[in-house]
C-alpha cells in the first residue's frame, strides 16, 4: 500500500513539476538579465490562450487533423511559445525601453491577461466557432510508459504515464541551461543582473540582451501555461490563472536563480500538489479534508521561505532600471 | 598635418555640460611610450578630456588625431578598436564572475564541446595567467571577483585592456581607492608597462605619485590647460601652485591657542566592536574649548571607534563620556547633536557636530539633492519644518547661502542630486553644513582622504577659524603631518590604548611615530 501510495505520488509530480519548472526557468532568464519579472502568471495564461486557440482552430476550423490526432498538440507547444513570447514584449518595451516601474509592468500585465483572454475566448468562440463558450476544449494527450524503465522499482515511477510534453520540456530545460551558462548570449545575460555597467562597458548591448530575455521568459511561461491546460483540465479556461506563475517564481527564488537547484524545489511542489491531490482520495477521507490538503504547496512555500531566505542571493542589479549616466 | 612626435593629439577641444564649461580650448600632444599625467583639482576636466579620448562623450569643438590620423571617436568599443583602454574610478566589473569571465565579458572565445560552440573559459584562464604573468600583475583568472580585494579589481581591469590589445593606457585616478603599499605596487606596474612600450595616460591630483612615475605633466585648471610641464625640471611646489591658481601653503599658518573651559571630558571609555572584542581600552582624555585635540595612530588602533563612540553611533561598553557639563554615556544620537534643543532655537550653541570618515556611506544621502543633504541635521526643526510640514522654501534659502558661504561647487546648485558631485565638494557640503550647527564639539575623522591640495589647505585653514572661535575640536587623522600642523595637543593611540597625551610642541613627528608603532612607552 504504501510503495503503491509513492508511486502515484511520484506519476502524478511530474506532470505538475515539470511545467512549472519551465515557467521557473522563464523567470529566471527575465531576471538574471536584471529584469523583475512578476508577469509569468499572466505570461502563461496568455501563451496557454495562444496554444489552445490554434489548436482549435486547426482542428475545428481547418479540419486538418483526426479527431484524435495528437499533432494539434504539437501546434498548440510551438503557438504557446510564441504567445508568451508576444505578449512578454509588453514587458519588455515597458522596462527596457520606457524604464517603467518592473513591479507594477508585471501586475498590470497580469491583470490585463486575465481579462483579455477571457474576453478574447468567449469573443472567438463565437464568431469563429459559432458557440457561446468561455473555454478551448482541447483533445486529451496520450499518456505512455517507457518499456523495461518504468518496470524498475519506485524510479520506474518516473518513467511510467509520461505525457510527450516532459520531454520537450526536459529538452527545452536542458538547451536553456546550455545558453545560459555556455553560450556569450548567457554569460552577458548574468552579467547584466549582476553590472549592466561592465557589459555596457565591454561594448554589449544592455537594452539588446534584456529585451531578448524577457521574451525569451514570455515564450518559456506560455510553453508551461500551455502544459498546464493539457495536464490539469484538458482545456483553456480562466481556470488557468490560478496562481502557478507565482508559485513558479517562489521556485526559483528557492532556487536561488540557479536552474538546477530550481528543479529541486520544482519538484518538492509537485510532490506536495500530489500529495494534496492524491492522499485524500488514496485514504477515502472526506471532501473537506481534500481542500485542506490542496493547500500544502502554499504550506510548503512558506516553510521553505523560513529556511531560504538567509542563504539566497538575488541578482545584485535586479529590478535596477539601467542608466548609463548613474555610477 | 599629424606631428609625427606624438600618438595622441588633442586640439582646441572644448567640452560643455549643463552650466560649466568642462574642458576651454585644451590642445595637448602625448608621446609615444611615455607617462603622461594630468594633473589638477577635483572638478578641473581631467576626467572629462580622457572620456573624450575614451569615445564616452564627444568633444563641442576640437579634434582628436591618433597615430597622426584624425578620428571621431564615437564609442568606447570604437576607442577599443583604436587600442586605447581605460581603468574607471568605479570599476565595471561582474562580481559573480571570475576574473577570467570578466576580461573576455564582450569578446568571447569559443571552442566545440562535442557538436556545440560554448564560450572557452579554460583557453582563457591560460591565456590570462600568461597576460599577468608578462606584465607582473599577480592575479588568479579563476578567483571570483567578489572573493578579491579592489588592488586586485584593479589590477583585473588593467588585463581588461591589455587583452584587448590596448597600447594607450588611460588610469583614472587609480590611486585614491589603493593603501600606500597597493600604490608602490601600482606605480611600479605602470612603470613595467611603460617599459614594453605602452603610452599611459596618469589622470591625479597627487603631486608626489606624478614626481614618481610621470615623464611629462600637463595641468588643469577649471577646465583650461595652464601649462605642460617637464617632471623632472618641475619642482613639486610649483605644480601646486599652478594647479590650484595660486601660492599653496603646505604649512597652514596657525594662531596661538585660548583655550576656555572643558567641553568634552572621556573617562576611561571602554569600546567593543560587533564580535564583543574591545577595540577602545579605558581611555580618558578631555577637550577644551579653543582647542584642536588631535588623535594620531595607524589606521584601525580604535581611533574611528572613539569617536563613534562620541557620536553615539556605537554604544560605550564601558567609562563615561561628558559633553559640556551633560553626561552624554546614554544618550541618542540626536539628544548628542541638540544638546539644548532649546538653546538652538535662542541662536546658542548646541551640542556637537561630526564629519564623519566615509563621506558616502555616513555624511550623505547620496540620491538626495544638496539643499536635502544641508538641512539633513535641522530638517526637523523651525523653519525646515513648521507644525509637521516641510518647508522646501526654507530647505533652498537655507542651501543656496550655505554653497555661497562655502563655496560648493556642483552643476545644478542645490538641485544637483549629491552622488553626482566631486569629492571635494561632498566633502565641502558636509563641512559647511556641521560648522553651521554652531557647535561647541565639532569632531573630524580623515577630513581630507582622497582631496586635493586645494581642498586640503581650504579645509585645514577652516578647522582653525573654528577653533579660533573657541569650539573644541577633535581630529582623528591617519595624515601625521596633518596632525602635526593642526593639533594644539596630540594623543596617540596604539592597539585601542592611549600611549601617549601631550601638547603637540613638546612632540616631534619622530616622536610621534614611534608611539603610534607601540614602539616607544610614556
Amino acid at each position: 500500500m504504501m510503495m503503491d501510495t509513492l508511486h502515484t505520488l511520484i506519476v502524478e509530480t511530474l506532470p505538475f513539476a515539470l511545467p512549472l519548472f519551465i515557467m521557473a526557468i522563464g523567470g529566471i532568464y527575465s531576471e538574471r538579465s536584471g529584469v523583475t519579472n512578476l508577469a509569468v502568471e499572466g505570461l502563461q495564461g496568455f501563451g496557454a490562450f495562444m496554444g489552445a486557440f490554434a489548436a482549435v482552430l486547426v482542428v475545428k476550423k481547418f479540419m486538418f487533423f483526426a479527431p484524435d490526432s495528437q499533432m494539434p498538440m504539437y501546434i498548440a507547444l510551438l503557438f504557446a511559445f510564441l504567445g508568451g513570447m508576444l505578449f512578454a514584449t509588453i514587458h519588455s518595451v515597458l522596462c527596457v525601453k520606457f524604464k517603467a516601474n518592473q513591479v507594477i509592468s508585471g501586475v498590470v500585465i497580469n491583470i490585463l491577461a486575465t481579462a483579455l483572454t477571457g474576453f478574447l475566448t468567449s469573443q472567438l468562440n463565437e464568431s469563429i466557432f459559432g458557440a457561446a463558450s468561455s473555454q478551448f476544449k482541447l483533445i486529451p494527450s496520450a499518456r505512455f510508459s517507457v518499456p523495461l524503465l518504468s518496470q524498475i522499482p519506485i524510479l520506474g515511477a518516473f518513467f511510467t504515464n509520461v505525457y510527450p510534453f516532459e520531454v520537450i520540456i526536459i529538452v527545452v530545460a536542458l538547451s536553456a541551461w546550455y545558453v545560459l551558462y555556455k553560450t556569450p548570449f548567457g554569460m552577458h545575460l548574468r552579467a547584466c543582473g549582476d553590472n549592466p555597467h561592465a557589459v555596457d562597458a565591454a561594448g554589449v548591448d544592455v537594452g539588446r540582451v534584456r529585451f531578448l530575455a524577457v521574451m525569451l521568459s514570455g515564450g518559456l511561461s506560455g510553453l508551461g501555461g500551455i502544459c498546464f491546460a493539457y495536464s490539469l483540465s484538458v482545456q483553456f479556461s480562466p481556470s488557468i490563472y490560478m496562481g502557478y506563475g507565482y508559485l513558479a517564481i517562489a521556485a526559483l527564488i528557492f532556487g536561488n536563480w540557479q536552474i538546477l537547484p530550481t528543479l529541486g524545489s520544482c519538484l518538492i511542489f509537485g510532490f506536495a500538489r500530489a500529495a494534496g491531490y492524491n492522499l485524500p482520495l488514496i485514504y477515502d477521507m472526506p471532501v473537506a479534508f481534500k481542500d485542506l490538503f490542496m493547500i500544502l504547496p502554499y504550506v510548503v512555500t512558506l516553510l521553505l521561505l523560513v529556511f531560504f531566505s538567509k542563504s539566497n542571493r538575488a541578482p545584485r542589479a535586479l529590478g535596477e532600471i539601467y542608466d548609463k549616466g548613474k555610477r | 598635418m599629424a606631428n609625427p612626435e606624438y600618438i595622441v593629439e588633442m586640439r582646441h577641444i572644448t567640452k560643455r555640460f549643463p552650466g560649466i564649461v568642462a574642458n576651454d580650448d585644451i590642445s595637448l600632444g602625448i608621446k609615444k611610450g611615455e607617462i603622461f599625467a594630468l594633473l589638477g583639482e577635483n572638478g578641473a576636466g581631467k576626467s572629462t578630456l580622457m572620456s573624450m579620448l575614451f569615445g564616452m562623450y564627444e568633444p563641442d569643438e576640437g579634434e582628436i588625431w591618433v597615430r597622426g590620423r584624425k578620428e571621431v571617436i564615437s564609442s568606447p568599443n570604437h576607442a577599443t578598436r583604436l587600442n586605447i583602454g581605460m581603468v574607471h574610478q568605479h570599476f565595471k566589473l561582474v562580481s559573480n564572475y571570475t576574473i577570467a569571465e570578466n576580461i573576455i565579458l564582450g569578446i568571447e572565445p569559443k571552442k566545440m564541446a562535442g557538436l556545440f560552440p560554448v564560450v572557452d573559459i579554460k583557453g582563457t584562464n591560460e591565456k590570462v595567467a600568461a597576460l599577468s604573468k608578462q606584465y607582473g600583475l599577480e592575479v588568479d583568472p579563476t578567483a571570483k571577483i567578489e572573493n578579491v580585494n579592489v588592488s586586485t579589481q584593479q589590477r583585473v581591469e588593467i588585463l581588461k585592456m591589455l587583452y584587448r590589445k590596448a597600447e594607450i593606457l588611460i588610469f583614472d585616478e587609480p590611486t585614491a581607492v589603493l593603501t600606500p603599499q597597493e600604490i608602490d605596487f601600482l606605480l611600479q606596474i605602470i612603470r613595467g608597462l611603460r617599459d614594453q612600450g605602452k603610452t599611459i595616460i596618469l589622470i591625479t591630483h597627487k603631486l608626489e605619485e606624478i614626481k614618481q612615475v610621470a615623464d611629462r605633466c600637463a595641468i588643469l585648471n577649471r577646465g583650461k590647460l595652464i601649462d605642460v610641464l617637464d617632471v623632472a625640471a618641475t619642482s613639486t611646489q610649483t605644480m601646486a601652485n599652478l594647479m590650484v591658481g595660486r601660492e599653496v601653503d603646505f604649512v597652514v599658518e596657525k594662531s596661538p591657542a585660548h583655550f576656555g573651559p572643558e567641553v568634552l571630558k572621556v573617562e576611561h571609555l571602554t569600546v567593543k566592536n560587533s564580535d564583543g572584542f574591545p577595540v577602545v581600552k579605558d581611555i580618558s582624555f578631555s577637550i577644551r574649548a579653543g582647542e584642536i585635540f588631535a588623535i594620531a595612530g595607524v589606521s584601525g588602533n580604535g581611533q574611528t571607534e572613539i569617536a563613534d563612540a562620541v557620536t553615539g553611533l556605537l554604544p560605550a561598553a564601558e567609562g563615561s563620556i561628558t559633553l559640556d557639563g551633560a553626561d552624554i554615556t546614554r544618550s541618542s544620537i540626536r539628544e548628542r547633536s541638540d544638546l539644548g534643543i532649546s538653546a538652538y532655537r535662542s541662536g546658542e550653541e548646541a551640542g556637537l557636530s561630526y564629519i564623519p570618515e566615509d563621506r558616502q556611506a555616513v555624511g550623505l544621502v547620496l540620491d538626495f539633492t544638496l539643499a536635502d543633504n544641508l538641512a539633513l541635521k535641522n530638517y526637523y526643526k523651525p523653519p525646515f519644518c513648521e507644525k509637521g510640514i516641510l518647508n522646501h522654501a526654507a530647505f533652498d534659502s537655507y542651501g543656496e547661502k550655505l554653497i555661497q558661504e562655502y563655496d560648493v561647487r556642483s552643476g545644478q546648485g542645490i538641485h544637483t542630486i549629491t552622488r553626482s558631485m566631486s569629492g571635494g565638494n561632498q566633502q565641502k557640503a558636509i563641512i559647511a553644513r556641521e560648522i553651521e550647527l554652531s557647535s561647541k564639539l565639532m569632531i573630524f575623522v580623515q577630513p581630507t582622504r582622497g582631496l586635493d591640495i586645494g581642498a586640503i589647505e581650504n579645509i585645514h585653514r577652516q578647522i582653525l577659524a573654528e577653533r579660533d572661535k573657541g569650539r573644541a575640536i577633535l581630529l582623528i587623522s591617519l595624515e601625521l603631518d596633518e596632525i602635526m600642523g593642526l593639533a594644539d595637543t596630540i594623543g596617540v593611540i596604539f592597539s585601542g590604548e592611549m600611549q601617549k597625551i601631550a601638547p603637540a610642541e613638546t612632540l616631534t613627528t619622530n616622536e610621534v611615530g614611534q608611539f603610534m608603532m607601540g614602539v616607544k612607552q610614556a
